[in-house]
C-alpha cells in the first residue's frame, strides 16, 4: 500500500513536469509568432510606405523624359530650353533642382515634363501646379480644339520622391508602363 | 541491272528539274528586267540610240524634273536662311536657267510697302539671347510654340493658345498659377524694354479690316501707357499651307496679306516696329515653305529656331530709334 503510494506521486510529478515542458514550449512558439507576424507586418508596411516616402530615388530626369516620348505618336515635340520650364508651370527657380520638358510647336497638347524639386514638400507643390497649368490648357483648347481637351482630360501626373512628372500624350497605357519602370 | 537503271532515271530527273527550274528563271528575269537588258544591249554612250520621238520627250521632261528640283531646292535654302553663299556657281547656272523657264511674272511680296520705314531690316552682327533678358513676348499658340520649341533662353511669356485681338484685349487668359488676368495686369507687373506682339491667326475673318486696325492701335496704345521705355515689335502674321488647314476658309493667305497690311499701317502711324516674319517663312509665292508645319498652321522646331535666328539679326538700335 505504501510502495503503491510511493509510486502515484511519482507518476504524478512526473506528469506535472512534462505539461510544464509543454506550456513552456506552447509559450515559446506564441512568441515566435508574434515576432513572425510582428517582422511581417513591418516589411509589408515597409514595403507600401516606400514609393511615396523614399528620398533616396535617384532619377535622370532628362532620360525619362525622352523614354515617355514614345508615347506621343500626333506630334513631333521638341525639348524646350530648361529656364523656360519653371515659368511655364508656374514654379520657383530655387524650388527646381533639375527639370526636362518636350513640348509641341502648337499643333497638339501632348506634352512631358519631368521636374526634381529641391525637396520632396516642394514636389507636392510641383504636382499641384501641373494640374493647374493641365486645367488652364484644357479651358483653352475646349474653345479652341475639342480633341486636344479631351487629350488633356487623360494627363498623367505622378511624384516619386522630389521626382515629379507630366504627360499628356496618345498611349497613356504604355506611360503608366513606362512610369512604374521607373518606380512610380 | 535493275540498280543501274534506277540511277539513270534518278539522273535524268534531277537534270529534268534542274533544267526547269533555269527555264523559270531565265523566263521572270526576261519578263521582269527584259527592258533593261534590252536597254543594256543598245546602249550607245553617246546618245544617238535614243531617236525615237516618245524618248526624247521623256528626256526632256526627265531634265525639267531635274532644273525644278534643283530650284526648288535653291530656293528652299535661301528662304530658310541658309544662305546663298554655299550655292557652287555649278548650281547658280542651273537656278538661272530655271528662273528662267520656271519663274512666274511676278514673285510675291510680303508686304504691301516694301519701302517702308516701320519695317526692321536685318543688321550686320546679330545679339545673343541675352538681348531677350527685357523682353515680354504676347501671343497666341504660334508664339507659345516659338517659347517651346526654338530653344529660346531669355525672356517672358504671356501667351495662350486661341488668343485673338478680342481676348488679348480683355479676357482673363494669362495665368500665374493662382489666378488668371488679363495681358495688360500680366504687362503691368514689370518693366520690360521690349514688347514682340505675334497675333492674328486668330482673328483672320473675325472682323471688318477696319475694325480690327482701331481695335488693334488701341491695344497697343494701352501697353506702350503700361511699359513708356519699350521699343514694340509687332511681327507679322505667317503665312499658312492652306491645303493642311482644315479649320476653316477664312484662314488663307489672302487674308494673311490683308491683315499684314493692316498691322504694317499701324507700325506706321504709331512709330511702332514691323519684323516681317514671311521674308523667312514664305515660299516666294504667298505661302508658308512646305514642310515649316505639321498643321499648315504652327511652325516646326526647326523654323521656330530660324525665327529665333531672324529675331537676333532684326533688331533696332539707339541711333535707328531716333530716327
Amino acid at each position: 500500500m505504501g510502495n503503491s503510494m510511493k509510486i502515484d506521486d511519482k507518476n504524478h510529478v512526473e506528469s506535472d513536469a512534462e505539461e510544464n515542458v509543454k506550456q513552456k514550449r506552447s509559450i515559446a512558439a506564441r512568441k515566435m509568432t508574434a515576432v513572425i507576424c510582428s517582422a511581417l507586418l513591418m516589411f509589408s508596411l515597409g514595403g507600401c510606405g516606400s514609393k511615396k516616402t523614399d528620398e533616396t530615388v535617384s532619377i535622370d530626369v532628362s532620360e525619362l523624359a525622352g523614354a515617355l516620348l514614345e508615347t506621343v505618336t500626333s506630334d513631333t515635340l521638341s525639348e524646350t530650353a530648361s529656364s523656360m520650364i519653371p515659368s511655364i508651370y508656374y514654379l520657383d527657380e530655387e524650388d527646381v533642382a533639375s527639370a526636362a520638358a518636350f513640348a509641341s510647336s502648337g499643333a497638339t497638347a501632348c506634352e512631358v515634363a519631368v521636374i526634381e524639386s529641391t525637396d520632396t514638400d516642394s514636389a507636392e507643390n510641383v504636382e499641384t501646379k501641373m494640374q493647374t497649368r493641365v486645367d488652364n490648357q484644357a479651358e483653352l483648347y475646349a474653345s479652341y480644339n475639342q480633341s486636344e481637351a479631351a487629350r488633356l482630360d487623360t494627363a498623367i501626373i505622378k511624384s516619386n520622391g522630389a521626382y515629379t512628372v507630366l504627360c499628356v500624350c496618345d498611349d497613356t497605357d504604355r506611360a503608366e508602363e513606362i512610369l512604374e519602370e521607373y518606380g512610380f | 541491272m535493275a540498280q543501274g537503271k534506277r540511277r539513270r532515271r534518278k539522273r535524268r530527273s534531277e537534270f529534268a528539274f534542274v533544267f526547269k527550274l533555269t527555264v523559270i528563271v531565265a523566263l521572270v528575269i526576261l519578263i521582269f528586267e527584259g527592258r533593261l537588258i534590252y536597254t543594256m544591249v543598245t546602249f550607245d554612250p553617246s546618245g544617238e540610240a535614243v531617236s525615237s520621238q516618245s524618248d526624247s520627250e521623256t528626256v526632256a521632261s526627265g531634265q525639267e524634273e531635274e532644273t525644278a528640283a534643283a530650284a526648288e531646292t535653291s530656293q528652299s535654302g535661301y528662304l530658310a536662311g541658309l544662305g546663298d553663299a554655299e550655292i557652287s556657281d555649278a548650281d547658280t547656272e542651273i537656278t538661272a536657267q530655271t528662273e528662267i523657264e520656271t519663274e512666274p511674272e511676278t514673285m510675291h511680296d510680303t508686304v504691301s510697302d516694301p519701302d517702308s520705314t516701320a519695317i526692321v531690316r536685318a543688321q550686320d552682327e546679330a545679339v545673343d539671347d541675352s538681348y531677350f533678358s527685357d523682353a515680354v513676348f504676347i501671343g497666341d499658340s504660334r508664339m507659345e510654340g516659338f517659347r517651346n520649341t526654338s530653344g529660346i533662353t531669355e525672356g517672358t511669356f504671356f501667351t495662350s493658345v486661341g488668343m485673338s485681338l478680342s481676348s488679348m484685349t480683355s479676357g482673363e487668359i494669362i495665368s500665374d498659377g493662382e489666378d488668371t488676368i488679363t495681358v495688360a495686369a500680366a504687362l503691368s507687373g514689370g518693366d520690360y524694354g521690349k514688347i514682340y506682339i505675334m497675333l492674328g491667326a486668330n482673328d483672320l475673318g473675325e472682323y471688318s479690316w477696319a475694325d480690327f486696325k482701331s481695335g488693334f492701335a488701341s491695344v497697343t496704345e494701352r501697353f506702350m501707357e503700361l511699359q513708356p521705355d519699350a521699343v514694340m515689335y509687332i511681327c507679322s502674321c505667317i503665312y499658312v499651307e492652306e491645303d493642311k488647314v482644315d479649320t476653316g476658309d477664312y484662314i488663307n493667305n489672302e487674308n494673311v496679306d490683308k491683315l499684314n497690311a493692316v498691322l504694317l499701317e499701324v507700325c506706321e502711324e504709331e512709330g511702332y516696329y514691323y519684323l516681317d516674319l514671311n521674308e523667312l517663312l514664305s515660299d516666294g509665292y504667298g505661302s508658308l515653305i512646305e514642310g515649316a508645319s505639321s498643321d499648315g498652321v504652327h511652325i516646326t522646331a526647326e523654323y521656330c529656331q530660324e525665327m529665333l535666328n531672324y529675331l537676333k539679326t532684326h533688331y533696332v538700335t539707339e541711333s535707328d530709334e531716333d530716327e
